[in-house]
């Protein structure tokens, strides 16, 4: 058995690859904004708020990571519409994406927060700070300083996975790359391509994310927060 | 911080990742090379020595190939199949492939011989070679009676789902007009599901597809609008691999006039075997 690769067919489609691409990039961004929201409010409301509260997200959570990311889509895309609800593809993809996101998201804020040390907290009450005020000025930063790598890894992750919304028709890249490859059956050199594209999306995702860090946590404050180095 | 080893690191792994992409690409074509049989034996000497034939089994594809009530794989080609390692004396071993890894198996040396409905299309003959065909089936497009087409035309406007890597695929875009919308899905089941739940409004498939998800659903009252095309499939084997086709010729032949493959076709079809062409 012999196989000649022939990459000259991937370099005609590369723009349909790189549309697939910014999808993957789009959904991935989006899925992150919407997923970090929703994880800040439930990791407050899980360690500040009211106990029925925090059993409910408990098990939203447990829910998330105990669960299959495709069988989601799967409710998400194709049983949510035998009770009236319909997305599109790629509607459902975000927000599968977001909640699958929020549910291993909320944990990492969770352990931030609760590795704030209690003096800082008790100092806060005896301000006559809210609880909110607290969370607010008291809590979220060093508790994100100190998960943001966690957070990192997480949104490549995520990014990452995002190839299984293939699977419900939302045309990134992974979609693009299948299709391509069955009607051009050069799935060996369409996969390397996409593989390739994935590790450079991933890799810039991380030299951002550590700027970022750079940017929010060390150059913007310096010596601050100094104690949870 | 780490920030410098952190940025090392980086571009370490970038350009690990792409020397591993040009080492794998590589690799893969030395072990191309060196899994190929010596130039004393074919495939088909190895299959009769080893007394091992191994299969593309494709199971989310009724009729052709499903998951019986055991989770054993059934369905017309299984059939064809477990009939051609019968005739040549073997052992049978399926290899479960999706629809669109039915063609990249067989030529990655998972499989000997595809046989999952594989239609006879000049696209796919540029990579593999077909054996004369065993079998006929049309492509329809089928959709709940609430969707309104008629003809090519009326799908303007409306969400055509597609199995990606199948005929309906190759032969529905075509001939769409501008404003349809093709909705592209890796299995026939997630088509099915698509087209059941409403998220698309019809659905290319083939006729029997579209009478197994009408008789599963019949609250979903799924009808066949129009006829796409009708097209042969069979039997494919590796570019170069000769002596496996001209074995699958002679047991098509000989298959067709005692009767096998007609009986195969009746039992799971449910309909008579067209006159099938000779190639």
């Amino acid at each position: 058995m012999k196989y000649v690769f022939q990459f000259g067919i991937v370099w005609d489609h590369l723009p349909q690859l790189l549309a697939g691409a910014w999808l993957t990039i789009r959904l991935s961004l989006g899925a992150f904004a919407l997923g970090f929201v929703i994880a800040m409010l439930l990791a407050f409301l899980r360690t500040a708020g009211p106990r029925p509260f925090r059993a409910g997200i408990g098990a939203y959570v447990e829910f998330i990571r105990n669960t299959p990311f495709l069988v989601q889509l799967f409710i998400i895309y194709f049983s949510l519409p035998a009770i009236g609800i319909r997305f599109e593809a790629t509607t459902a993809a975000l927000l599968g994406m977001s909640l699958n996101f929020s549910g291993y998201a909320t944990e990492i804020v969770r352990s931030g927060i609760e590795a704030v040390p209690r003096s800082q907290i008790e100092a806060g009450y005896s301000l006559g700070f809210t609880r909110l005020q607290i969370f607010r000025h008291i809590i979220v930063f060093p508790a994100l300083r100190t998960v943001y790598p966690a957070l990192a890894s997480q949104f490549v992750l995520l990014m990452l996975g995002s190839s299984i919304v293939a699977a419900i028709s939302a045309e990134e890249l992974t979609a693009i790359t299948n299709t391509l490859q069955s009607t051009t059956f050069r799935a060996f050199e369409f996969y390397f391509v996409a593989t390739g594209l994935y590790l450079l999306m991933a890799v810039g995702a991380r030299l951002l994310l550590h700027a970022i860090y750079w940017a929010v946590f060390e150059r913007a404050r310096p010596g601050e927060w100094g104690w949870s180095r | 911080m780490k920030r410098r080893e952190m940025l090392i690191g980086a571009a370490v792994t970038s350009a690990a990742g792409i020397a591993t992409i040009a080492a794998v690409t590589q690799s893969t074509q030395a072990l191309a090379q060196a899994v190929a049989p010596p130039a004393s034996g074919g495939t088909l000497d190895r299959i009769i020595k080893e007394k091992k034939l191994r299969v593309t089994a494709e199971v989310t594809s009724p009729p052709f190939g499903i998951l019986d009530r055991n989770n054993q794989p059934d369905g017309s080609e299984i059939e064809t199949a477990r009939q051609l390692a019968k005739d040549l004396g073997v052992e049978l071993e399926l290899v479960q492939v999706t629809g669109p890894q039915r063609i990249p198996a067989l030529l990655a040396g998972r499989a000997d011989i595809a046989i999952s409905s594989l239609s006879i299309t000049f696209d796919r003959a540029k990579t593999v070679m077909f054996a004369p065909p065993h079998g006929a089936l049309s492509i329809v497009i089928a959709g709940p009676k609430k969707t309104q087409i008629r003809g090519a035309a009326d799908m303007a406007g409306k969400k055509i789902g597609l199995t990606r890597a199948t005929l309906e695929e190759a032969s529905v875009p075509p001939i769409a007009p501008p404003g349809a919308q093709m909705v592209f899905f890796d299995d026939i089941a997630a088509t099915m599901q698509a087209m059941v739940s409403g998220q698309v409004d019809a659905a290319g498939m083939s006729a029997f597809a579209a009478k197994s998800v009408g008789d599963r659903n019949p609250k979903a009252e799924v009808e066949n609008k129009f006829t796409v095309r009708t097209a042969y499939y069979a039997a494919a084997v590796r570019p170069g691999d000769f002596d496996v086709l001209q074995f699958l010729r002679t047991w098509v032949f000989l298959n067709k006039h005692n009767g096998v493959l007609a009986n195969i076709y009746k039992k799971y079809t449910e309909v008579a075997l067209v006159d099938l062409p000779v190639m």
